[in-house]
């Protein structure tokens, strides 16, 4: 509304406003330019990196070299120690999409319950929920290790899922909770008076509502859990178990030979998958926001 | 409502328990593996280590040599690269899960002593699953801490100063056995000179180098439970030091940094650089020029300070398989074929059948050999001065805050002094 108001306001003198404008914009559209040229270098740096020798990488300031090799890509097809780099890629995407499902459904679920559901200690049960944020993961991490080496459960995907699956993120509780709050009370009073269950109500009426808040967690879910370093490191004690970002730490080590051409091909394919899901997903997020907008 | 209430539990309750079943799929869908022991009296033990791909496949390869020879023993491995080695055993030591047996180096061996992780490998050496004999000069003893057997060599190294080859010879320079500080500190000046590079990459926070430094002085960077030096000591050697990075016969540590995990000298930031000698097979590999290994500065114009170093074989004192693991680590240190697959990747072989069974054919491993004989040749090698239980502490601490000193975020006097209350903390505890 306010923007259809100003264009009016501005109709009848608008060659001269552009005639204004324009020295302002073309000066914008040139800073920005020059700010995504900086954004953009290190990733044309990589790029070009990719098609450099590893003793090349380092050391030459060119960004394309001038005899561009492809080997370092075709030497990916051998494995990396003995391993194919497909196995890596599909040990991450199952956790990655195993944590996208156990995300949506599990925090979903608990912020129904925080948010439409009235009962005993809930105030008190969503300040702590909130409070796990303030663990840092670094307190976490010898006593979670304990407790699943306790139930056997090391060198396995569990620990990795579980959690996902019990709603311990309450990052993402939160930002569901938050939504589903803002979602019209007489939606679901009406869909009471039709006779729906929380069941019912939660997965015809808020869950549909919610789409912009479950892609955003689906999108933050993916990448946390593909580039996940840390968890992967801890519980997994087999390199044919490892995921992409333990891959790519194999290329190099401080004895020994170093491969930093493979090293940068497989980072770059690395990237594929998630920006893949991004572009994917973002749509939705756009179209999501576009509803939601309506809605107010 | 009241009503209502029993209905919201119920359904609650039912959506909780389709959840769990989710979960339920999850976990049955990836657990997998696990326990170590089978029907048939096979014996899984887990084998940990850092190194990158190329060390990978050549431990493969001997772990299959080694199955084949023990049909009863299967081994895991489990490697990544050095920091994140530590940190992933810390935690597996604190959760009471390391690895049967793993690689160790000498500046851990007190630390997880104290801490109740390593296993005394005497009882296996006695029961005859381990042979402690046949090492080359004093290895046996060297993974000794008070008379328990804690880890086991599998390489030597030495420290040396890794040179550029073209670079020292257009700067006329010809490092000998024996030259001297007053030497060396000449000859980076005449690579800062003639070529333009500075001298060496930042020696001032390589604790080993201070280490063989002291000495030469009759000193040693640790004693049995404290550092080995005084602020005076420290003081003098990192006011050289700031002297030397101003004057550009270091490298400039900002470049320094800026090109890691890439090495100072293969980046060609600088002529010479203090480390393993076994380093120059990765520096071969990501620089373009010929390097080689020139001896250590001395005070007096003979003692180096030098000692054999070796990286280990250590086994958890968790272990359910000690006598497994014995004759692992035996196979490992003491058969030959292994020492012709792994060549010289964990530094030259400990024992003299390992060492025998492998001649380097190309030039990076020859040199590595020739400098380790003309070590022996010269007779410089002493015997190592203990590293007590916080010494990788005091070596992490060294480092980092000798690049802070070479930055310029630190004075020297700041620098010796935060370095000293670290170091009292690290060794305290």
């Amino acid at each position: 509304m306010t923007a259809q108001a100003t264009d009016i306001t501005r109709a009848p003198s608008a060659k001269g406003a552009l005639r204004r404008r324009l020295p302002g914009s073309l000066a914008w559209h040139i800073g920005a330019l020059a700010l995504l040229a900086v954004i953009l270098y290190p990733v044309v740096w990589v790029v070009g990196g990719s098609f450099k020798r590893s003793e090349d990488i380092v050391g030459s300031l060119d960004l394309f070299p001038a005899d561009p090799i492809v080997s370092n890509y075709t030497s990916l097809t051998d494995g990396i120690a003995d391993i194919p780099i497909s196995t890596f890629f599909f040990n991450s995407l199952f956790l990655a999409v195993g944590s996208v499902i156990g995300i949506l459904v599990s925090c979903s679920l608990t912020a129904y319950a925080f948010a439409k559901i009235r009962f005993a200690g809930r105030n008190l049960l969503f300040t702590l929920m909130i409070g796990t944020l303030l663990l840092p993961y670094h307190v976490l991490l010898i006593p979670q290790y304990v407790l699943f080496r306790n139930l056997d459960m090391i060198n396995t995907y569990t620990p990795l899922l579980l959690g996902k699956y019990l709603a311990t993120e309450a990052f993402f509780v939160f930002l569901m909770v938050q939504f589903m709050r803002n979602l019209p009370r007489e939606l679901d009073e009406a869909a009471r008076l039709d006779g729906c269950g929380h069941l019912r109500i939660y997965w015809s009426i808020v869950l549909p509502l919610c789409r912009p808040a479950l892609i955003t967690s689906a999108i933050f879910t993916f990448i946390n859990a593909w580039n996940d370093f840390m968890g992967p490191l801890i519980y997994l004690n087999e390199p044919g178990k490892y995921t992409v970002s333990l891959g790519l730490k194999m290329f190099v080590d401080q004895e020994g030979l170093a491969n930093y051409g493979g090293m940068i091909a497989m980072s770059l394919v690395a990237l594929l998958p998630v920006l893949a899901f991004f572009l994917a997903f973002q749509r939705y997020l756009i179209d999501g926001m576009a509803t939601s907008g309506l809605k107010g | 409502m009241q009503q209502g209430k029993g209905v919201e539990r119920r359904t609650v309750l039912k959506a909780a328990g389709a959840s769990l079943a989710v979960t339920g799929l999850g976990a049955t869908a990836t657990a997998c593996g696990g326990g170590s022991g089978s029907g048939d009296g096979t014996v899984t033990i887990r084998y940990a280590w850092w190194g990158a791909e190329d060390r990978a496949r050549r431990i493969n390869k001997t772990i299959d040599l080694f199955e084949k020879k023990y049909p009863k023993i299967k081994v895991k491995t489990d490697f990544q690269p050095y920091p994140d080695f530590w940190k992933k055993f810390n935690t597996q030591a604190s959760g009471g899960n390391p690895p049967d047996v793993f690689q160790n180096a000498i500046g851990f061996l007190r630390k997880y002593d104290a801490k109740n992780v390593l296993l005394d490998l005497k009882e296996q050496v006695k029961a005859g699953n381990l042979r402690m004999e046949g090492f080359r000069a004093g290895l046996d003893t060297f993974g000794e801490i008070d008379g328990k057997l804690l880890g086991v060599p599998v390489g030597s190294n030495s420290m040396a100063l890794v040179i550029d080859k073209p670079v020292y010879a257009r700067a006329g320079i010809t490092p000998d056995m024996g030259w001297t500080w007053d030497d060396f500190d000449e000859a980076m000046a005449r690579v800062r000179d003639r070529t333009g590079r500075a001298g060496d990459s930042g020696m001032y926070g390589v604790m080993y180098l201070y280490d063989l430094y002291l000495r030469q002085n009759g000193k040693a960077f640790f004693t049995e439970d404290g550092l080995g030096f005084t602020e005076t000591d420290l003081t003098r050697w990192w006011t050289k030091a700031e002297k030397g990075v101003r004057s550009g016969l270091f490298a400039d540590p900002k470049k320094v940094a800026q090109i890691k995990p890439k090495s100072a000298l293969s980046a060609e930031l600088a002529g010479s650089e203090f480390t393993w000698d076994n380093f120059t097979v990765r520096y071969t590999s990501e620089g373009k020029s010929e390097y080689g290994l020139a001896p250590i500065p001395t005070t007096d114009g003979k003692r180096t300070g030098q000692y054999l170093g070796s990286l280990m074989l250590s086994a958890s004192k968790r272990t359910q398989h000690p006598v497994e693991v014995a004759k692992f680590i035996d196979f490992m240190v003491h058969d030959p074929e292994v020492a012709t697959i792994m060549g010289y990747d964990r530094g030259v072989p400990a024992t003299t059948a390992q060492y025998e069974a492998y001649r380097p054919t190309d030039p990076v491993n020859k040199a590595i050999a020739a400098y380790e004989e003309s070590l022996v040749e010269a007779g410089v090698l002493e015997p190592i001065t203990p590293h007590p239980n916080g010494a990788d502490i005091c070596e992490a601490a060294f480092l980092r805050i000798g690049e802070e000193l070479g930055l310029g975020k630190r004075s020297v006097a700041d620098a010796v002094e935060q370095f000293f209350n670290e170091s009292k903390t690290a060794l305290s505890s």
